[in-house]
């Protein structure tokens, strides 16, 4: 399993393989919003999106500069993301929606689960492998190995893994992609990379 | 009738949860569905159908008008100058 690419963001600023990315640390309320003018992408489906699948979005959108995908089919590459609160943030949004203004919202529906996330970014690259989205106490790199060569025995050969938070008190994302070959990445590297 | 055009800006915003948008971003010609405009889709059609009800007590006769009427922040001002 070899470690392609990593990328962590938050309003600290993007860190692609452990380097800061400059001129992205923001302490703006949405910084997301400044984060996303800086790609230079054009999704305007970004704005619908809640803030886990922006977040998401975001991370790819900069990690994606450090990968070549171009190269796998559209079945080669499997998703395994991961985060500890679900949709929460989305969840009461959605519950207010109905308690207080009086009419549940569709647009809030689609994210009460998080892996729309996953659908956003397969569709944004018109991946057609597995994915699949866990609810974890935390970030658990022995967890995430054991799921990474689950898919590699079953025939994927890259995958991209991520874990993804919002809620009122920590908005990050952490990205990671591996192929299908070369050294092992262990379990303190993996760590490491989460936490640097 | 410019007012109305930027309160429909601002409840477009609120109504379908683009926070991260201000009406500056939002023009009034400008396609609302699609990649072209703002990537809204089906889901949000059913918001603007709460969106008329709620605010201009406006029901869609016939829906398919829909993608006519909310084509724009200018085809949904006329809808709705017309229909109160």
């Amino acid at each position: 399993m070899k470690l392609v690419a990593s990328c962590k963001i938050s309003n600290q600023g993007v860190f692609l393989n452990s380097k800061l990315v400059p001129n992205t640390k923001s302490t703006e309320t949405n910084w997301k919003k400044e984060l996303y003018t800086k790609t230079g992408v054009t999704y305007p489906k970004f704005y619908k999106m809640d803030a886990l699948a922006k977040l998401a979005f975001l991370s790819y959108s900069y990690l994606d500069k450090a990968l070549k995908t171009e190269s796998y089919a559209d079945n080669d590459i499997a998703l395994l993301f991961a985060n500890a609160a679900s949709s929460k943030t989305t969840d009461l949004k959605y519950i207010e929606s109905y308690k207080e203004k009086g009419s549940p919202s569709p647009s809030l529906f689609v994210y009460t689960l998080p892996n729309i996330l996953t659908g956003e970014l397969s569709i944004l690259n018109k991946w057609y492998g597995e994915n699949v989205f866990f609810i974890e106490e935390k970030f658990d790199p022995e967890f995430y190995l054991e799921q990474i060569n689950f898919y590699f025995s079953k025939g994927a050969k890259g995958v991209l893994a991520g874990w993804v938070e919002s809620n009122d008190t920590n908005e990050e994302c952490f990205l990671f992609f591996v192929e299908n070959n070369g050294n092992e990445l262990t379990i303190e590297e993996l760590t490491n990379l989460y936490k640097s | 009738m410019s007012d109305l055009r930027e309160t429909l800006k601002e409840q477009i915003i609120e109504q379908l949860n683009l926070e991260d948008l201000t009406p500056a971003d939002i023009t009034n010609e400008g396609p609302l569905f699609g990649d072209d405009g703002l990537g809204l889709d089906s889901i949000d059609a059913l918001e603007f159908i709460v969106l008329l009800e709620s605010n201009y007590n406006i029901k869609i006769a016939d829906p398919s008008e829909g993608k006519e009427i909310f084509h724009s922040v200018d085809s949904l001002a006329a809808y709705i100058e017309k229909n109160q």
